[in-house]
């Protein structure tokens, strides 16, 4: 684990970043290992490192803005890797970085991306090389593995810094801490574009089952979070853990938040909905109800109807 | 002699484990017939076995001694369905229920139902297998109930829904004194489901549990919901539906004169009819339908008038005056029937919309628990649904129309019977 950064500079990370990133990777890695077996010809782009599917690894450029001692990383673009001479190619990112100062002209190279679980020794002459772009670039990596008991972002940003190393001084990448900033309209897209239905369209059905679960992940993941504190504190109270005072003030400052809304219309709109709600699952489980009856009933026919009815429907038969 | 105490030896022996248990079952299958003919059986014999351990045996022998002359029978059964064990019961259930019947008719006898009621009720909880299923006791319990006006008890069991059923007598038996039970309470939409259960249950022959049940089925519709059709609900059996008209002509009649709404020629039709009805032990509920005639018409009255003043209210409806008027509206808004306004300086009653919006968090309670209800249903449904599906006859049906769609040798035929 590489140690954290001492410089003071404060990360700013855009979730269009993120996306970007894992798009390149995404698109590279399928072009490289095609879903069906019947594509004959394959596109080997250019920026890939090495052969086999699992290893790909993508790069691009990341520019911003920096301001002070805050450094915002708002958009990323791909470079063109060489892999033969292990570097990048130098006409092809200049001329995108002209093109992107062209329509975004407060923004400048901020730095590099790449995809990985860890940095390795290369990736240091790729920075070396981009240190006279910026006199200190950032490096944003990506895992693409995906871990579901993980539950941070995957993406880990690292800033050079020279150390010494057997008396030379080196430059080694160290750990800096970011934060995910974001405006509303970035986030609306972001949020659409990422929660990407089935190809098909999908129905009206699909559609909502899909943004009730996600409703229903996202309230598990603050009901989990909520009962760590929770025990978080009891333990405290109880005089299992030592009593960390700022963090009891600022679990005390959350609950003091709360609640957000406390007016009489509120609480008018607030039931009203609820029951609306109510309504609609009781009418939903209704016809759940009734289309099991149906089917009881078509069965219960089947079995047991003789081959001559008499009457014009089928009258109940006794029980035996 | 000797078989006596062997028997009693081997009950005190053999009342742990289950596997004893159903050896002392067949020790005491053997030995009934002998117990019935030794003199030595008394009561003081059973004072060796404790009921709550040693149900089974203790069972069999107060089996045999309740069907001689034995004095204080009452008290000595009911002490022993209160204090016996229920698994091992449910081992011997026909000896239990024919017990708790002897119990019952004893309490007849004595023209004292009430001390029977809790002893059953007890019974019916220990005799049955799940909460889903009839079995023979619950009538009685009913029965016992109704004799005894203690409606409340008997509601406590009426609440269970019931899925399975052993024999149909008892379902049509338990719906009709359910349906009575009910009527007692003034639940008229329980007993309407109840009596709607009986009326239109499968029958080859016309059943006179059913023919009673039509005769108050149709009298509590007339309560209830105002409305009288001749004909039955479509699900109803063949034989019900060309007979039971034929059988009841004075209530369809009474029916009839209803839907016209006077209640002038309803009483004279009453009146006429009252030896019969009086004969049917209906003739409170037919009280019961006449005073709820105003209630129908002032309803109606509700959907064509927003105001309406007392006195033209009492013309409407054929009351008296205004004060009597006054006093069924009153009435009606208590039990939540209609909404109005009465003025009472001017006389004018303002009928007004339900004022239920829907947005309290009693409602949220509400519909929480009838969306579990109907979860349960849903369940009970799915369950019924697997158990057809497996159902040898189903399958066998269904086999014989997939062999249809046969395509050459692609399909194989499926077996016309299954060999277990």
């Amino acid at each position: 684990m590489a140690p954290s950064s001492s410089s003071g500079l404060t990360f700013k990370l855009h979730p269009l970043v993120i996306l970007n990133i894992s798009d390149h990777f995404t698109r590279v890695k399928t072009q490289l290992n095609p879903p069906s077996s019947s594509c004959s010809t394959r596109n080997i782009p250019t920026s890939i490192h090495a052969a086999s599917p699992q290893n790909v690894r993508v790069y691009g450029c990341v520019i911003g803005a920096q301001r002070g001692r805050t450094v915002e990383i708002f958009n990323s673009f791909e470079l063109v890797f060489d892999p033969n001479t292990d570097s990048i190619d130098r006409s092809f990112l200049e001329k995108k970085q002209e093109l992107y100062q062209k329509v975004f002209p407060g923004f400048y190279v901020l730095g590099w991306y790449s995809t990985g679980s860890d940095a390795v020794e290369y990736d240091m002459l790729i920075h070396k090389a981009l240190m006279d772009i910026n006199e200190s670039p950032v490096y944003v990596l990506l895992n693409p593995a995906i871990n579901h008991s993980q539950k941070d972002l995957p993406v880990t940003i690292y800033e050079s810094e020279f150390h010494v190393i057997d008396g030379i001084p080196q430059p080694i990448f160290v750990n800096a801490s970011y934060t995910i900033e974001t405006v509303e309209a970035e986030r609306i897209s972001v949020d659409h574009v990422a929660h990407l239905k089935p190809s098909d369209g999908g129905s009206a059905a699909t559609q909502l089952a899909a943004h009730l679960t996600g409703i229903h992940s996202a309230i598990k993941m603050l009901n989990s979070r909520i009962r760590v504190l929770f025990q978080y504190l009891v333990a405290m109270q109880k005089g299992d853990i030592p009593c960390d005072n700022s963090l009891m003030r600022q679990a005390a400052s959350l609950l003091r938040s709360l609640p957000a809304a406390h007016s009489e219309k509120f609480n008018d709109n607030f039931l009203m909905e609820y029951n609306d709600k109510l309504l609609m699952s009781y009418l939903a489980m209704i016809t759940n109800c009734t289309s099991n009856m149906n089917e009881v009933v078509d069965k219960f026919r089947t079995a047991y109807k003789k081959n001559s009815r008499t009457g014009p429907t089928g009258s109940r038969f006794p029980f035996i | 002699m000797s078989t006596l105490e062997a028997v009693i030896t081997s009950i005190q022996r053999l009342s742990a484990t289950s596997r004893d248990l159903s050896a002392l079952h067949d020790v005491l299958k053997g030995a009934n017939d002998s117990l019935r003919t030794n003199s030595d059986l008394q009561l003081t014999t059973l004072d060796q076995l404790d009921p709550s351990k040693h149900s089974l045996g203790y069972l069999y022998l107060l089996d045999v001694l309740s069907c001689g002359p034995v004095s204080d029978v009452v008290p000595l059964i009911a002490r022993f369905i209160n204090g016996c064990d229920a698994a091992q019961i449910r081992l011997a259930s026909e000896k239990f229920v024919s017990i708790c019947k002897r119990l019952k008719d004893k309490v007849l006898e004595l023209r004292d139902p009430l001390r029977g009621v809790a002893p059953l009720l007890a019974a019916v909880r220990k005799v049955q297998v799940s909460n889903k299923r009839l079995t023979a006791l619950h009538p009685d319990c009913l029965q016992l109930c109704l004799l005894a006006k203690c409606y409340k008890a008997g509601f406590s069991i009426l609440s269970d829904d019931i899925l399975e059923v052993d024999l149909p007598r008892d379902f049509y038996l338990y719906c009709y004194y359910g349906g009575m039970i009910c009527i007692g309470l003034k639940r008229f939409q329980k007993a309407l489901e109840l009596l709607y259960n009986v009326v239109t249950a499968p029958m080859h022959v016309v059943n006179a549990i059913a023919l009673e049940a039509y005769k108050k089925y149709i009298l509590v519709t007339l309560i209830h919901s105002g409305q009288f059709s001749v004909s039955l609900p479509k699900c109803a059996s063949t034989a019900a539906k060309s007979n039971f008209k034929t059988l009841c002509t004075t209530y369809v009649e009474v029916g009839n004169c209803y839907n016209n709404g006077m209640i002038s020629e309803l009483e004279a039709v009453v009146v006429a009819n009252s030896s019969e009805f009086e004969k049917d032990k209906n003739l409170g509920l037919v009280k019961q339908a006449v005073s709820s005639l105003y209630k129908r018409n002032i309803l109606r009255l509700t959907q064509k008038y927003l105001t309406l003043s007392l006195q033209d209210i009492a013309n409407m409806v054929q009351l008296a005056n205004a004060k009597e008027a006054e006093m069924h509206v009153l009435q009606m808004i208590q039990d939540g029937q209609i909404h109005a306004l009465i003025n009472q300086k001017d006389g004018m009653v303002r009928f007004l919309e339900d004022p239920e919006q829907y947005k309290t968090s009693e409602m949220i309670e509400i519909m929480d628990s009838v969306i579990q209800r109907t979860i349960g249903l849903s369940k009970n449904l799915i369950a019924m649904d697997e158990s057809l599906s497996c159902d040898p006859l189903y399958l066998g049906k269904v086999g014989r129309e997939r062999q249809r769609y046969d395509f050459g040798d692609d399909f194989d035929t499926v077996p016309q019977k299954f060999s277990m």
